[in-house]
């Protein structure tokens, strides 16, 4: 069979990259209203008509694709209308926040999920298995609103444990240590939401990707050789299941932006989610392009890594294509 | 005869001498302690940096700028206090305010605040302006001595002390002079004012903010060392485990807060949830349909059933009850569907099998856009659009109900492309220039709560007489017509005033308040510096 080589994947990616780039610069300009009706409109400042028509003309920026293109190109991404910093700025002081929270909360839960559901597999119809998936199947259907309104109030409200909002302790002068104490402390409730959020699938689907390998002849032979168990359960069977979870960390990722708004929201988190939500109900323009280019450049860098590291996984793939 | 020693004798009066100086220790009153840090929890953080030129145009933006910027003159819980101005007067002679100055208020970089700097800061409005005052009615000050100045009028303005008095804060003249894009300027000096505190920092990410008092601070150091914004998405939980010492709070959560020990605190009436009208649009156009909504909407069935009780019905002349120049008069409406229904008829409009109204075989069918919006620009999640849709459905109108995110129902309602909105405002409880504001196009063009309806002379005679109306009195007498023509005419409906309460932890020594009339132009936040004042 030919192999072929990354010159076709990479420009498949880089057309990809060009449809992002210029949704990101047109979907944020369909949004109804602007900067100046979203700040002005309902507040405590009423405006003549000639402030608002100057408002309007100093917050308009320079038009046309090709000068955003231009900007991107040279790396100006702008300044927001809101904060008055620069956008990457803006970015790189939301985005370590975010991953801390989403990118730990994924790849534990995965781990977990990942260990739990090939144990859980091994010992089919066990009492262990069967309340393994009892429990998982529960904790599935449990919304994250749920989960973090439960914790909050049993942890933060009754028990006063941890703390109920923010990323760390505001403006206190703690030493290293006691910093990261604190950020530690601060992270557990929604760390805690979001792994409880996620845990089930990755179980679930650890466990019947395991269930259908289990049935597989050649782990007869395995066995047969007389390798020890854990060899056999792990580098053998397991090692085959790990790719739909490669998959689904991949699709959990693209939504790292998003997908945490609520529990940011609850917990006051200082992430991209609250930065993203704040720019669009304000209008901020400049903000929402930057932070709507930069999550989708990501993702695609991010699948681009998935695609390698299947064929690292698994020689099949890395021999098929 | 005993022996009198020279020690004992010594002793003695150390003893006399010192006894006094003990009790005049033990019951003089003692000096509070200076606090470290006071943390306010706000459910959004972000509202902007503090300073005239970049704080968001809303009530808590205000409020962190007010902690750098002093005004003129300012208010505690009893009305108008000095500030930057320790007396004031008003020559109708002249049609002038002369102001006389705190010769001890410094800049926090040390340079005395000045005259000049009052002078400087009305010319540099006036180019550069500042939406929360208006200075078109100013033509020119005079500097009559290092710290007096007199503010002439071109033309009578009643709302003078509130808005230039009360609301504009005077910048260093030694620095914004040189500054020719306010709105860009960002340097370390853009934070230099005169006020309690200095601005050390606000996180983006965070939402937090970080004051440092002022130890020159011409009305003494403030009582805590260190004032903290933090966002807080729970602020009830944050203040249960003592992490903020002020913040606003859900009503039916005032009695087990008390319980915990924290002192609640409620606010006047200052903010009204309103519903919007197209008075442009039939059938909307016709006074006795505006009133025949007015008739069908239950204010205190809206309170009941979407709040739980905790609000007040409001006056249909906007301006609060709790004014001192609301109208006991002002004409109101009963929630009473058939007085509704007689008036759709008397319209044309007729009833079909449902009870449900028609017109040339067209359903009467209207679109409401609901909105979430509360007291100090916060949304808290409420049904009073399920609510009022019920409502009209019962006096037959077809109700189609959207919801919509903000920034999006409100450029529809500037766009005039809507049908009724539920939307709210505070600085009702301010000054009277609101009126106008939320009445006329000519003062609140550019804003998505004012119902822009010129189309009544006497109406717009009335605001603009109020506005030049510079005898309380007679002003009083005009603010009351307007608040009857505006109830009869109804070019929006005023619903209910929200209950906005607001706990905090006594331990601290602070005692916050709600300020009558609100702080500045009416700004219902109980985060008023001078709690903060000894």
């Amino acid at each position: 069979m030919r192999r072929t080589g990354p010159g076709p994947h990479i420009l498949a990616y880089a057309l990809a990259a060009l449809v992002m780039v210029y949704a990101s610069y047109l979907l944020p300009r369909m949004l109804p209203g602007d900067f100046v009706s979203a700040m002005y409109s309902s507040s405590h400042v009423t405006l003549s008509a000639a402030q608002e028509q100057e408002l309007r003309s100093y917050y308009t920026g320079r038009d046309g694709f090709v000068w955003y293109l231009k900007d991107l190109v040279t790396f100006e991404w702008g300044y927001s209308y809101a904060f008055l910093s620069p956008i990457s700025r803006l970015i790189l002081q939301a985005l370590p926040w975010t991953l801390l929270l989403m990118g730990s909360a994924h790849i534990l839960s995965m781990v977990a999920g990942f260990f739990a559901g090939v144990e859980a597999a091994w010992r089919r119809g066990s009492t262990t298995e069967k309340s393994g998936v009892g429990l998982m199947t529960v904790l599935q259907g449990i919304p994250e609103i749920g989960t973090g309104v439960i914790l909050l109030m049993v942890f933060a409200f009754y028990l006063g444990w941890f703390p109920a909002a923010g990323g760390e302790t505001a403006y206190a002068e703690f030493s290293g240590l006691e910093r990261a104490t604190d950020i530690l402390k601060h992270l557990a409730l929604p760390f805690t939401t979001l792994f409880l959020a996620y845990l089930p699938g990755n179980f679930l689907l650890t466990r019947a990707g395991m269930a259908m390998i289990l049935k597989k002849q050649y782990l007869e032979t395995a066995r047969a050789k007389g390798l020890p168990p854990m060899r056999v359960r792990y580098a053998h069977a397991a090692r085959n299941a790990l790719l739909p979870m490669v998959t689904r960390f991949g699709l959990r990722i693209a939504f790292m932006v998003t997908g945490a708004l609520i529990i940011e929201t609850i917990y006051s988190y200082p992430g991209l989610g609250t930065l993203l939500f704040n720019a669009i109900s304000q209008r901020d323009l400049p903000l929402v392009q930057g932070i709507v280019l930069f999550s989708s450049l990501a993702i695609l860098l991010i699948n681009l890594a998935l695609e390698s590291a299947y064929g690292f996984l698994d020689p099949r793939v890395r021999y098929a294509s | 005869m005993s022996r009198v020693s020279v020690r004992g004798v010594v002793k003695k009066m150390y003893i006399m001498l010192l006894m006094p100086a003990i009790l005049v220790v033990l019951f003089s009153p003692c000096p509070a302690a200076q606090l470290e840090e006071i943390r306010i929890a706000d459910s959004r953080g972000d509202w902007g940096y503090p300073n005239p030129f970049q704080h968001y145009p809303r009530g808590p933006g205000y409020v962190r700028m007010s902690w750098v910027f002093d005004t003129l003159i300012w208010k505690d819980k009893n009305g108008y206090i000095p500030a930057l101005a320790e007396a004031w007067s008003y020559d109708s002679d002249r049609m002038s305010f002369f102001f006389e100055l705190n010769p001890g208020a410094r800049w926090h970089d040390g340079r005395p605040l000045t005259a000049e700097d009052v002078a400087f800061t009305i010319e540099y409005f006036q180019k550069h302006p500042y939406g929360w005052v208006s200075l078109d009615d100013i033509s020119h000050s005079e500097v009559k001595g290092p710290h007096e100045i007199e503010i002439f009028l071109s033309r009578a303005y009643s709302p003078f002390i509130s808005d230039v008095g009360g609301t504009m804060p005077i910048l260093p003249r030694h620095i914004w002079q040189s500054v020719d894009d306010p709105r860009s300027y960002n340097e370390p000096e853009a934070y230099i004012g005169s006020g309690p505190y200095r601005f050390m920092d606000f996180n983006k990410a965070q939402g937090t903010y970080l004051y440092e008092a002022f130890e020159d601070y011409y009305q003494g150091k403030p009582m805590a060392n260190r004032l903290i914004y933090v966002r807080s998405g729970q602020p009830m939980i944050s203040l249960t485990s003592r992490q903020v010492d002020l913040s606003n709070i859900q009503p039916d959560m005032a009695e087990p807060l008390r319980k915990q020990g924290l002192v609640v605190i409620r606010d006047e009436r200052g903010w009204n949830k309103k519903l919007m009208i197209n008075h442009k649009k039939e059938p909307f156009t016709d006074v006795r349909f505006r009133q025949a909504l007015a008739q069908a909407i239950g204010q205190q069935e809206i309170i009941d059933r979407s709040h739980r009780g905790f609000g007040t019905p409001a006056s249909y002349g906007l301006l609060t009850i709790d004014h001192e120049m609301y109208n006991p008069d002002t004409p109101s409406y009963s929630f009473d569907t058939n007085k509704a229904r007689e008036l759709i008829r008397s319209l044309g409009f007729q009833e079909d099998n449902n009870s449900f109204f028609h017109k040339d075989g067209q359903p009467l069918k209207v679109e409401l856009l609901s909105s979430t919006i509360t007291v100090g620009g916060q949304n808290v999640p409420d049904r009073d659009g399920e609510v009022i849709r019920k409502q009209l459905e019962n006096a037959g109108i077809h109700v189609e109900l959207v919801s919509l995110e903000q920034a999006t129902t409100d450029s529809k309602v500037r766009n005039w492309d809507f049908d009724l909105a539920i939307s709210g405002h505070g600085g009702i409880s301010g000054d009277p220039r609101i009126l106008n504001e939320m009445i006329s196009s000519e003062y609140g063009a550019g804003s998505v709560n004012s119902a822009r309806f010129d189309v009544i002379p006497e109406l717009n005679t009335l605001l603009k007489e109020q506005m030049m109306e510079m005898d309380q009195d007679r002003r009083k007498e005009l603010v009351y017509r307007i608040q009857e023509v505006y109830a009869l005419e109804l070019p929006a409906i005023s619903l209910y005033y929200p209950d906005s309460y607001s706990a905090y932890n006594p331990d601290k020594g602070i005692e916050w308040f709600y300020t009558r009339g609100g702080i500045s132009k009416g700004i219902p936040i109980p985060q008023n510096k001078m709690s903060l004042i000894r």
